[in-house]
């Protein structure tokens, strides 16, 4: 008897159908992949399974009995948990209140809460299966892997029997990656059964008892993982053989340097140290990769070289002139293009018309003195949408109701007009199907061959082997050159160690 | 039966428009009932209600009287609200234009210079005087991040406390110290008639005079709106507005934005001050059953809103709230039920909060998901 | 030992305590709708519909005084209740602007609204309350020093609201539900996710807030000046709010500030009843409660201390589960 069984699930959104007809089962003791680019439908259908969505047709089955749930406490009471990618904790609460919010078990429902026999329950928990965490400690005062530590420690703690990992890996380095993944061996060996999502192909094949490849909302295949090959894999997931953009590298580049940091130091928002001292330069028609696990002072580069954030030491040059500290609009106008990480909260004004998205920097110099001219820039607008094909009703549609790959469109668009000279990318491709992703590396090779310098922040290895010319680790703030083809030598200094010489 | 609201990909024109008046519609149904369940004739009362604001001899006189500051506190809260910022203060900003704008026609008036300076030196100095008071929790906002909802609405009493105190409780500048009356009750000392603003009569209804107030305002709508939809600044309050982040990124000077559209809120309200003593006063009102009974900087954040934020729907909207609150207070009376006018406020401004949702999502009824032994799932 | 007892620190904290007492409620229901992420300005409004209904309800029932006074209460707390249940549709089921409805719910019910339409169409003016709330303790208790009159000279409306107080408290740092609502308040999210429903949380919240403001009404109507007049809450709604805020969100400093507050209130009578003049001080300390407020304001927002000390993270925004994959 499988442990979760789905029939014939169907899920529509306005304007898309997310899951299509999903059938999908697994077993207990096993660890069971759910694969596909992004876009796929591997969230809406672990939403579905762990009650935060309802689908329109279709049953699931936990251990044969058909069930149905209303909202994500029927499925934690059924056994269900599931580890969010972005962590549904209270930032103010300790480990240990967290653990017990909206339990209904036991104790639970016990009008009173007793802190110390829940203090030691968690830490009791934390050491049987080696997620050490202080039950007293506050969400705000943890790290992102120790985060992700309590949101599991969460789902054992409401003795979850199947436990669903969305992109576990995304904030993890190579080697906290494997001791994840080894105790999700230890999970399931207990009788137990993870389904893990992820798109990575790799991991999927190092973690993964059995693997579902899902595509356009439609499952392609299941199949054992030891049976499966990558590259079978791969083509289950796009659907025609992966061609990806590889970048033809001529060697050492020649141009000027477009882009120098010297010596740059910076702090974060929590006023704690996040650049150490970054010596960077980025010469005309190159890409310079810089990769490592997030919040190792990547957001902080990108903000300061684009003029978001202030550096306490140091100076950035674009062009060869030195860029006042703090000032985006210094740094625009010095030809400095900036694609933000978070493209919805940064990259675009959500609410605002594709039109005001695309002339968002541009504005000023359509402008007849304090006066817009809105004509011009209409037309503008009209130009992006035709040159990058973006799929919308019309420049006046509100920038959030595009696609994720659309919306990075609008971010192209804009920063690519202009005179630019550097560009930095930061996570450009992240949650973008396939095609949004051959669109974004494209541009972004054809900027490099025009003569622009681009630096590539980004958490994907392969995205990174794709088009780097040079590579460069970010750890604690501090960057370290790394040979451009060599897989491990990275994987150690992203995990802050120092490769054997 | 499910209801799921679904965000609209594109809002037609044609709705913005109906909602409102859909909702004003709706409003006036359900005050309608109101009355009939308390005992009072609906369709009366509101004849009765229409013909004292717009009919009657001598109401569009007094409907212009009450609908001017009105429309300035509707457009100082619009000026704000417009980029998320939600200036509560309108009410003291209005004081203190008033004060410093009496304190100036009570200096240059009466000197034998011409009466246009004096005005002049009035609307500047009520402008300063309110654009002092909203720079204050402007400045905490901008550089300390402080909510200016409450410290807006805080200052409002300090404010309040600051008008009564020039006339009732001490003998400052402001106050009336000579005459017979001046023992007896507190008031402020009467403007110099060369402080005494114009007005203009149109022949009709008995004359209807068009205080220089409500020009002025007419003025302040036009150049709010093409401030902020012609040029750079009204760009940058757009995109502040909807996105601290992406404001951040192109550039905007986020801090300076702040300080500005909240010094241009409060300098609007303080024209409003200043207003009053001018055109209708005549003098500082600091009586605590004058002025400030009023709430014509709180009335002003209806009036915004239900003109979601356009300044010349505000004009429109502060016009029809004063002849509103010219036929309440005309009808006061034994028969006409008091508070009434609160209560269609109220209840319009209620129906426009809920309408809103429709303009920008929809609502689907649908039924739920069959029961899963009904249908033989697809292959 | 009276001599002690007539000291005008004494006076002015019995007194304190006595004008403090609408504000506490007040308070206390606002800190729990905020506490939920839900931002009701419209509590002098809320506090006015239950003033005049308790009013109304003392007036009409035709028994004892306990009953009556009860019942008054009961009134109160439920106009209140409904008059929340309006802001609590818009802007939870609705999504609408929480600033805007609760001014709007202010102007609605308030001084020029409901309140006043209530007030004149039941003829509640001019006519005292055949019931009032008077102090419980005997005489002999009051006058013992100092705790006399402040703590023996209340009437059963304060000790309702101490007995409040120690509830809300105890509610929301050692209960089940109240650790699930500040959870709501500060991630809606992370709450939902737990299966617990936020929208429930949010309206039961806000009616509740709205039944406090109902009974800080009453208060008015039959304990301190047990007659109707309109507009009687004189802006007591509006320091109630503010008080939230200067008690950093929990409800035993929610009765310091109150008795400050009220406190202040009383200082202007009882030095006249001492024949001191204040003069010009009584600007200042009219204006102390608005300016300390403001202080604690800048304080809270102060970027360390946000997280430590200041207000739920999502109180003002509505909740929408993210429907996007």
């Amino acid at each position: 008897m499988p442990a979760v069984e789905l029939r014939g699930i169907t899920k529509r959104f306005p304007g898309v159908v997310a899951n299509d007809a999903v059938d999908f089962t697994a077993e207990a003791g096993e660890v069971h992949a759910l694969l596909g680019e992004n876009g796929a439908g591997k969230s809406t259908l672990s939403h579905i399974l762990s009650g935060l969505y309802r689908p329109d047709e279709g049953e699931i089955r936990v251990h044969g009995v058909p069930v149905a749930f209303h909202s994500p406490r029927d499925a934690i009471d059924a056994g269900i948990c599931m580890v969010h990618q972005h962590f549904r904790l209270v930032d103010r609460f300790t480990v240990a209140q967290n653990l017990i919010l909206g339990d209904r078990r036991g104790a639970g429902r016990r009008f009173r809460i007793d802190p110390g026999a829940v203090t030691d329950q968690v830490r009791r928990l934390g050491e049987r299966y080696r997620l050490p965490v202080d039950p007293r400690a506050r969400i705000w005062q943890l790290s992102v892997g120790e985060r992700q530590r309590v949101e599991i420690l969460k789902a054992l703690y409401e003795e979850a029997k199947v436990l669903i990992l969305d992109e576990p890996t995304a904030v993890l380095t190579p080697d906290e990656s494997r001791t994840l993944f080894e105790t999700l061996r230890e999970i399931v060996a207990e009788g137990r059964t993870v389904i893990f999502i992820s798109h990575k192909l790799r991991e999927v094949k190092a973690v993964s008892d059995r693997v579902t490849v899902l595509r356009a909302g439609r499952v392609v295949a299941t199949t054992n993982t030891a049976d499966a090959s990558p590259q079978s894999l791969a083509s289950l997931m796009v659907g025609r053989t992966l061609e990806t953009v590889q970048r033809r590298h001529t060697g050492t580049a020649e141009g000027d340097v477009v882009l120098a940091l010297e010596d740059v130091w910076a702090h974060s928002d929590r006023a704690t140290t996040s650049l150490k001292g970054v010596d960077v330069s980025v010469r005309a028609g190159e890409i310079v990769a810089v990769a490592g696990v997030a919040g190792n002072g990547q957001r902080e580069l990108a903000e300061t070289i684009a003029g978001l954030r202030g550096p306490t030491r140091g100076t950035v040059r674009v062009g060869g002139r030195r860029l006042p500290g703090g000032d985006a609009r210094a740094a625009y106008r010095a030809g400095l293009g900036y694609v933000p990480e978070d493209r919805l909260g940064t990259g675009v004004a959500p609410n605002l018309s594709i039109a005001m998205n695309v002339d968002l920097k541009s504005y000023r110099d359509d402008s007849w003195g304090p006066f817009l001219r809105l004509a011009r820039m209409r037309r503008r607008a009209e130009e992006a949408i035709r040159t990058y094909d973006i799929k919308a009703p019309g420049p006046d549609a509100e920038a959030d109701t595009l696609s994720g790959g659309n919306i990075q469109k609008v971010v192209l668009a804009r920063e690519f007009a202009g005179r630019l000279k550097a560009l930095i990318a930061a996570s450009p491709t992240r949650g973008l199907d396939v095609s949004a992703v051959e669109t974004v590396h494209r541009h972004l090779c054809d900027a490099a061959d025009r003569g622009v310098g681009v630096l590539l922040i980004s958490e994907d290895l392969d995205e990174i082997f794709a088009l780097a010319d040079r590579v460069l680790v970010m750890y604690e703030g501090r960057l370290t050159e790394a040979p451009r083809d060599d897989r491990e030598t990275i994987g150690v200094l992203m995990a802050g160690g120092h490769p054997a010489t | 039966m499910r209801f799921t609201i679904e965000r609209r990909l594109e809002q037609p024109r044609w709705l913005a428009v109906a909602v409102p008046i859909g909702s004003l519609l709706f409003a006036l149904v359900v005050a309608g009932v109101v009355l009939l369940v308390t005992g009072h004739d609906p369709i009366s009362t509101y004849r009765q209600l229409f013909d004292a604001a717009f009919i009657s001899s001598g109401a569009l006189d007094q409907t212009l009287i009450a609908a001017t500051p009105l429309a300035f506190t509707g457009l100082a809260a619009a000026a704000a609200f417009r980029m998320r910022l939600f200036n509560i203060g309108a009410e003291g900003q209005l004081y203190m234009g008033a004060i410093v704008g009496a304190a100036a026609g009570l200096y240059f008036g009466g000197r034998g210079g011409p009466s246009a300076f004096v005005i002049a030196a009035m609307v500047v100095a009520g402008c300063l005087g309110g654009m002092a008071w909203g720079s204050i929790p402007g400045v905490l906002r901008a550089f300390l991040g402080t909510s200016e909802i409450l410290t807006s609405l805080m200052l409002n009493y300090v404010a309040a406390y600051i008008l009564t105190y020039l006339i009732f409780q001490s003998e400052s500048y402001w106050r009336q110290t000579t005459g017979f009356n001046a023992k007896v009750f507190p008031t402020g000392k009467p403007l110099p008639p060369d402080a005494i603003w114009p007005s203009w009569t149109l022949n009709a209804q008995g004359g209807i005079g068009i205080p220089l107030g409500a020009l002025l305002a007419v003025l302040v709508a036009v150049v709010l709106w093409v401030l902020y939809r012609r040029m750079r600044f009204g760009f940058e309050v757009q995109v502040l507005g909807d996105s601290d982040g992406a404001a951040r990124y192109a550039g905007v000077r986020t801090r300076r934005k702040i300080l500005a559209v909240m010094a241009i809120s409060g300098a609007i309200a303080g024209l409003g001050g200043v207003s009053q003593d001018g055109d209708f006063r005549h003098a500082l009102d600091g009586d605590p059953n004058g002025l400030q009974k009023q709430a014509y900087g709180y009335t002003g954040i209806v009036v915004a809103a239900l003109a979601r934020y356009n300044p010349f729907a505000c004009l429109v909207v502060a016009f029809l709230l004063g002849g509103l609150n010219n036929a309440g207070n005309a009808l006061q009376g034994a028969d006409f039920p008091s508070g009434l006018v609160g209560v269609i406020e109220g209840i319009i401004l209620f129906s426009a909060l809920g309408g809103e949702l429709l303009v920008r999502h929809r609502v689907r009824i649908s039924r739920t998901a069959h029961a899963p032994a009904a249908t033989e799932p697809a292959q | 030992m009276s001599g002690v007892n007539n000291s005008l620190i004494v006076a002015l904290i019995a007194s304190g305590v006595a004008y403090g007492t609408p504000l506490l409620f007040g308070s206390l229901g606002e800190l729990l709708a905020e506490r939920s992420g839900v931002l009701n300005l419209g509590v002098e409004g809320m506090m006015l519909v239950g003033a005049v209904m308790g009013f109304w309800t003392v007036q009409r029932v035709h028994a004892g005084a306990a009953v009556a006074l009860t019942a008054a209460v009961l009134v109160a707390a439920l106009s209140g209740a409904a008059m929340a249940l309006i802001h609590a549709f818009l802007v939870i089921t609705l999504r609408a602007n929480q600033i805007v409805s609760g001014l709007a719910l202010t102007i609605f019910a308030g001084a020029v609204g409901l309140s006043s339409y209530l007030g004149n169409d039941l003829n509640l003016a001019d006519v005292p309350a055949s019931h009032s709330f008077h102090a419980i303790f005997p005489s002999s208790m009051q006058s013992w020093p100092i705790v006399g009159p402040i703590a023996f000279g209340q009437n059963a409306l304060v000790y309702l609201s101490w007995a409040c107080v120690a509830a809300v408290a105890y509610y929301l740092a050692r209960t089940r539900p109240g650790l699930n609502v500040r959870a709501v308040g500060e991630a809606p999210g992370a709450a939902d996710a737990m299966g617990i429903d936020v929208a429930k949380y949010r309206y039961a919240h806000t009616l509740a807030g709205g039944a406090f403001a109902g009974v800080a009404g009453s208060t008015f109507t039959l304990a301190i000046t047990p007659q109707w007049v309109n507009g009687i809450t004189g802006g007591a709604g509006w320091i109630a709010i503010a008080l939230v805020i200067f008690a950093f969100w929990r409800p035993e400093l929610c009765l310091v500030g109150a008795y400050f507050f009220g406190s202040l209130q009383a200082l202007a009578p009882e030095l006249q009843a001492r024949n001191i003049s204040l003069g010009p001080t009584e600007l200042w300390t009219n204006s102390i409660p608005y300016v300390a407020t403001v202080v604690v304001l800048v304080l809270v927002s102060w970027r360390g201390a946000s997280r430590r000390l200041g207000a739920p993270a999502a109180l003002g925004s509505p909740y929408v589960r993210e429907e996007v994959s």
